[in-house]
């Protein structure tokens, strides 16, 4: 499948901002399965200048500043990607990584080849996940019973985030602490990711932040009005021997063809897509829209074919 | 030597703890301590507590000055030096040198592994817990590349003498480390203040050491590498270190900036300066690593400059030390650190450490847990402030608790063994006293090694039995020697810089804030020194009518009274409202203006504006501004803390006060140049009293009194303005009003009239730099000249002329009104023009994370 995005940023400032400095996160990334074939990233008004690089987690982030007063700042993202879940997992190794036990999972961690080195990172508290709580402990418990799978016992902690959360915009903001999405079993899409991270570090288990998109489907029988995806988040665990395995709480399933991913981090934090220092007095007002649709070209040829 | 027990060395045995610097254990004086002990002895105790007591003196009135965060006794701490020095051998020290610069080197290997390849974690020597979950390692610092040969360019260690008499390091200070100039500054007291001290001792000097320090800054630009633009980079007065940075600002010779005196252009970092931006090479900073840029570290930081590591990251500005050196300041690199010295230089460590047991490993958290009480614990980061749990002393509960948090977190925490460290003799109540004491010594990167200053900062403990030495908290500091066998050359009084030789400052590179605190400090200072004058002619009146009770006099009294709330804008006072009340008890009034810092307009508050404008500027004091300056605030604080005011209080305040305000005028026009922002107080000070004056002018010459009443105005108004014998000295007859509008207003020789300081102002603001590119006048400059046409287009008689119906001179009045307002845009040109003025700073999206 071939997506087309389109991701706008738009901020208002009250009485203009004299300069800005800021970092983006938004260009998907390329991995097996998941293929960035065209990107442009449009910034008005005209950065004086603008630098990309990879991050410490491999995220492209890109740099910009513009040092002309103005009134408004418009960032937009645009992408074609392929996505090919098929091609990014192995069957047979993932059927057997899939039984690794949780015990076993914590003896692998022991290592200190390189790729366990920068997985060991994800035990750890971070920015935004930073203190263990006992709520969340016996949460997690429930579903991390000794003996079984790193992944089943992950699966179903996904489950029941699904069922026992309610996906509530508006009640939570991203200085929220987890505790009180926890107590109040509400919040929206990076809560719910952020609440399993931290269930899974609390049993000493390896989990990290993916954000990205999903591609959500209009009502049955109406067409899909223009800008009225969002932007996603979902977590990731890594299971020994085989690599990273995502899950979407918010959605309960494993993410697959209607997932574009854009950046992995330890939490939120890491991987804001938009975030600046300004110069400016008064107040400022942002409005963002995302759209994910397979691409037209991508469709037109796919019909194309099917009239043979 | 039996005459000890009579002497300050009196008690010193019997108090002695295990291992003491001073004694052997059999009791006797140590070799090296021998000379320096005869020394004292000889000076006596009497001469000691002297000699203390002008130490103190002169730490004070050269302003050296620690701030301790949430101290009653608010700002500025004295430092606190002790007149006994600590002193080691060469032959001992030659050593320590050596493991000092052993461990910088591995300190900067380290370093850049960590933010490189990260061999020391993929090859097992040093487990990635150790540097995860300390907060100083900053994923947004990995794998930028220096041109450096050093990653490492400052390192200071904390050294204390373990029970097997060896020094020991006790903590690493990699960020910003402090303590170097106050190590100067206390070997500059010391000999100044007991030369007789170094009597027959030969004590090494750290010339050297700082020019070393020097040609590191120079060294480390990689851009402009001819004659790079080095700056320090201060947090702002209110670092509990400031002294320290305004010191090394004056003695190295470099600017003193705070984050927003700087910006980030085109992957630049410049100066805001006087004729715009300049492009700075080298920051030498005074701000911890998560502050340096809230763009990409902590969010919150309005110290930092954003942008800053992108900048860093072009190799476009050297930071001293790099960003994200704090991740060294980690004790659980210690237990690591025998293995990492083997890996890296296949050596042995030099300088021994405490033994310490990094509770992220099983066996040693085991082992901690097993006799908890028996260590000491420490967060592997300073993320709460020097957070030490000395765990023989905790309760069961606050026990628990700890162990509760560690098996939550157990990489987070290290346990290190409980050391008695040396005592060395500090004289205390005329007595030699054994206290315990921490050492601190610098290493500067130089060549393919470091090098170390012969000598440093040592504290004592505050207390007899404390564990715990800090400046945070307190406590004293003793000059440091290096004794050697062979003489050593003098100290020098600056830091010389010989290979740049291209003049460092103009006019132009002044930065904007040093010219506006300049500009604001010219202001202030005059408003003061105005008031101060006018209320002490006020005051004296008050004193005449006591003694006569003529009616005219009372009358020109509430004139006066009125005119003062007028001339310092301190409505209602004697105006309005409450005008009766007022008037019935002036002196309540009065006493308000003066010492009131919340009344707008009072003296107090000019006074408390100086102040903050002024300390902004302490790199560029003479320590002989801060002792007037310190005289001052010392009266101030006197007459607050006075229950009874009389007329005679406040004028005799005013004699003190007036004097040293002239005293510290004279002294700001002979110690600053004009070229490092001078031009910019002149200008302030003009603006402020000619305003002022404007001010006087209108409330006492616009309505036209009778003769007797007239004369008495008069009078006062050339008593307050200094200018009664000139009037005498010119005229040499009655006072008439026509007269002195002539001296005080239109004379153009006299340095009190308007006239004349109009076109002085005129010529001084003709100097600042020309923002236009070709010879347009500035939008200030085309302000005074509308002043000078005004004045000159009216003559004595227009001003003279009365209006009939309201008996006053509304054409001189007009005048002044508007000259007044001119004065008021041109002030407000120039902040517009010259000074800086970024918006606030903010996030755009507010995340409220603080970590």
């Amino acid at each position: 499948m071939i997506f087309d995005l389109w991701h706008k940023t738009k901020y208002i400032y009250e009485n203009g901002a004299s300069f800005c400095h800021n970092l983006t996160t938004i260009k998907p990334k390329t991995f097996p399965g998941q293929t960035l074939l065209d990107y442009t990233l449009e910034i008005s008004p005209t950065p004086t200048d603008i630098t990309e690089r990879t991050d410490f987690f491999g995220n492209a982030v890109t740099r910009f500043s513009i040092q002309q007063h103005h009134k408004e700042l418009i960032v937009i993202a645009k992408s074609k990607v392929e996505r090919d879940y098929a091609s990014q997992i192995d069957h047979e190794t993932f059927l057997k990584a899939k039984d690794i036990s949780i015990e076993d999972t914590k003896l692998v961690l022991k290592g200190t080849a390189s790729e366990l080195i920068d997985v060991r990172q994800f035990l750890m508290p971070s920015p935004l996940i930073s203190s263990n709580s006992e709520t969340i402990k016996s949460y997690a418990a429930m579903s991390f019973k000794p003996g079984r799978s790193f992944y089943d016992a992950t699966y179903e902690l996904m489950q029941r985030i699904y069922t026992d959360f309610d996906f509530v915009p508006g009640f939570t903001n991203i200085a929220t602490p987890l505790k009180e999405v926890m107590l109040a079993k509400k919040g929206v899409c990076q809560d719910f990711a952020q609440i399993a991270i931290a269930c899974i570090r609390s049993m000493g288990l390896p989990a990290k932040y993916v954000s990205g998109y999903i591609e959500t489907l209009p009502p049955e029988g109406k067409e899909k009005l223009i800008g009225t995806d969002a932007s996603h988040a979902w977590f990731s665990v890594y299971l020994p021997n085989y690599g990273w395995v995502d899950f979407d709480p918010t959605n309960n399933q494993i993410p697959k063809n209607q997932h574009i991913v854009v950046a992995h981090g330890r939490d939120y934090y890491d991987v804001p897509p938009l975030k600046g220092v300004i110069y400016s007095m008064g107040k400022n007002t942002m409005e963002v829209s995302v759209d994910l649709r397979p691409s037209k070209d991508y469709l037109a040829q796919m019909q194309s074919q099917s009239q043979q | 030597m039996k005459t000890l027990t009579k002497t300050i060395f009196k008690n010193y045995f019997s108090a002695s703890s295990k291992y003491d610097e001073l004694l052997t254990s059999k009791m006797s004086i140590k070799d090296n301590w021998k000379v320096l002990s005869q020394n004292l002895l000889h000076i006596g105790t009497e001469n000691l507590a002297i000699k203390q007591t002008e130490l103190n003196w002169l730490l004070s009135e050269n302003g050296v000055t620690y701030n301790v965060y949430n101290d009653p006794n608010g700002l500025n701490r004295p430092w606190d030096l002790n007149v006994v020095p600590y002193l080691i051998h060469q032959n001992e020290w030659t050593n320590v040198e050596k493991g000092i610069q052993q461990r910088a080197e591995l300190l900067n290997l380290i370093l850049k592994d960590l933010y490189g390849k990260r061999e020391l974690l993929k090859n097992g020597i040093l487990p990635p817990e150790v540097i995860y979950a300390h907060s100083g390692f900053l994923r947004a610092c990995d794998q930028i590349k220096y041109k450096n040969a050093k990653q490492l360019s400052i390192y200071a260690a904390d050294l204390a003498r373990g029970p097997d008499g060896r020094m020991w390091v006790v903590n690493d200070r990699t960020q910003a480390p402090s303590g170097m100039g106050y190590a100067l500054e206390n070997r500059f007291s010391t000999s100044k203040v007991i030369p007789e001290l170094f009597t027959n001792i030969n004590v090494t000097q750290p010339t050297n050491f700082f020019n070393d320090f020097n040609q590191l800054l120079i060294n480390s630009a990689a851009t402009n590498a001819e004659s790079p633009m080095v700056v320090i980079l201060t947090p702002g007065p209110h670092n509990e270190t400031y002294f320290e940075h305004s010191y090394l600002s004056s003695f190295l010779g470099y600017p003193l900036v705070k984050g927003n005196d700087l910006v980030v252009r085109h992957g630049k970092v410049w100066l805001k300066s006087l004729k715009g931006l300049k492009q700075v090479d080298v920051i030498l900073r005074r701000i911890d690593d998560t502050f340096m840029d809230p763009l990409e570290l902590r969010e919150d930081s309005y110290l930092g400059v954003a942008g800053l590591l992108e900048a860093v990251r072009l190799q476009n500005v050297s930071i001293i030390n790099p960003i994200g050196s704090g991740v060294l300041e980690n004790p659980a690199l210690n237990p690591f650190m025998k293995n990492i010295c083997k890996y890296f230089l296949n050596e042995e460590l030099i300088l021994p450490q405490i033994a310490s047991w990094w509770c992220g490993q099983e066996k040693e958290r085991k082992h901690v847990l097993a006799d908890l009480p028996s260590f000491v614990l420490k967060r592997i980061d300073r993320s709460n402030r020097e957070h030490i749990y000395f765990c023989e002393f905790l309760d069961k509960a606050a026990l628990e608790q700890l162990k509760k948090e560690i098996l939550e977190f157990p990489f987070r925490f290290i346990a290190q063994e409980k050391i008695a460290f040396s005592t060395a003799p500090n004289f205390i109540k005329n007595q030699l006293e054994p206290r315990k004491i921490l050492c601190r010594t610098f290493a500067i990167a130089k060549d393919d090694s470091y090098s170390v200053m012969p000598g440093g900062l040592v504290r004592v403990a505050p207390e007899r039995e404390e564990l715990f030495v800090s400046n945070q908290r307190g406590g004293t500091s003793k000059d440091f020697w290096i004794v050697t066998d062979t003489p050593q050359p003098n100290l020098q009084n600056y830091s010389w810089n010989k290979s740049n030789s291209s003049p460092s400052t103009v006019i132009n590179d002044v930065p904007s804030h040093t010219a506006e605190n300049l500009f604001w400090s010219g202001r202030y200072i005059g408003r003061a020194l105005v008031t101060a004058r006018y209320l002490r002619m006020v005051l004296n009146q008050m004193t005449n009518a006591q003694y006569n009770d003529r009616k005219s006099e009372s009358e020109s009294l509430k004139i006066l009274f009125q005119s003062i709330t007028k001339i310092t804008s301190t409505f209602p006072g004697f105006i309005g409202e409450n005008e009766a009340e007022a008037l019935q008890n002036p002196l309540k009034e009065i006493k308000d203006i003066i010492l009131d810092e919340h009344k707008i307009g009072s003296f107090a508050q000019s006074m408390q504006s100086f102040s903050n404008s002024y300390y902004a500027l302490r790199n560029l004091w003479s320590r002989d501004m801060w002792r007037v300056f310190d005289g001052i605030q010392k009266h101030i604080k006197t007459l607050k803390n006075k229950e009874d005011y009389t007329v005679y209080t406040l004028t005799n305040f005013f004699d003190k006060i007036i004097t040293r305000l002239i005293a510290f005028m004279a002294l700001t026009e002979e110690s600053i140049m004009v070229r490092q922002g001078l031009l910019l107080y002149f200008i302030g000070l003009q603006l402020e009293i000619s305003a002022m004056n404007i001010e006087k002018f209108r409330a006492v010459l616009i309505v036209n009194y009778d003769e007797e009443l007239e004369y008495e105005i008069l009078e006062s108004l050339l008593n307050s303005h200094e200018s009664l014998n000139i009037y005498r000295y010119s005229y040499n007859s009655y006072l008439s009003i026509e007269n002195v509008i002539n001296l005080i207003i239109l004379d153009k020789e006299y340095s009190r009239s308007l006239t004349y300081q109009m076109h002085r102002l005129k010529k001084d603001i003709d100097k600042l730099p020309s923002t236009h590119q070709n010879n347009e006048l500035t939008v200030c400059q085309e302000n005074m000249n509308l002043v000078i046409s005004k004045l000159e287009s009216f003559t004595i008689s227009d001003m003279l002329s009365i209006h009939s119906e309201s008996n006053m001179r509304d054409k001189l009045d007009q005048l002044l009104s508007d000259l007044s307002d001119l004065l008021h845009v041109t002030s407000m040109s120039i902040s517009d023009t010259y000074f800086n003025h970024s918006q606030p700073q903010k996030q755009l999206v507010n995340r409220k994370i603080s970590n």
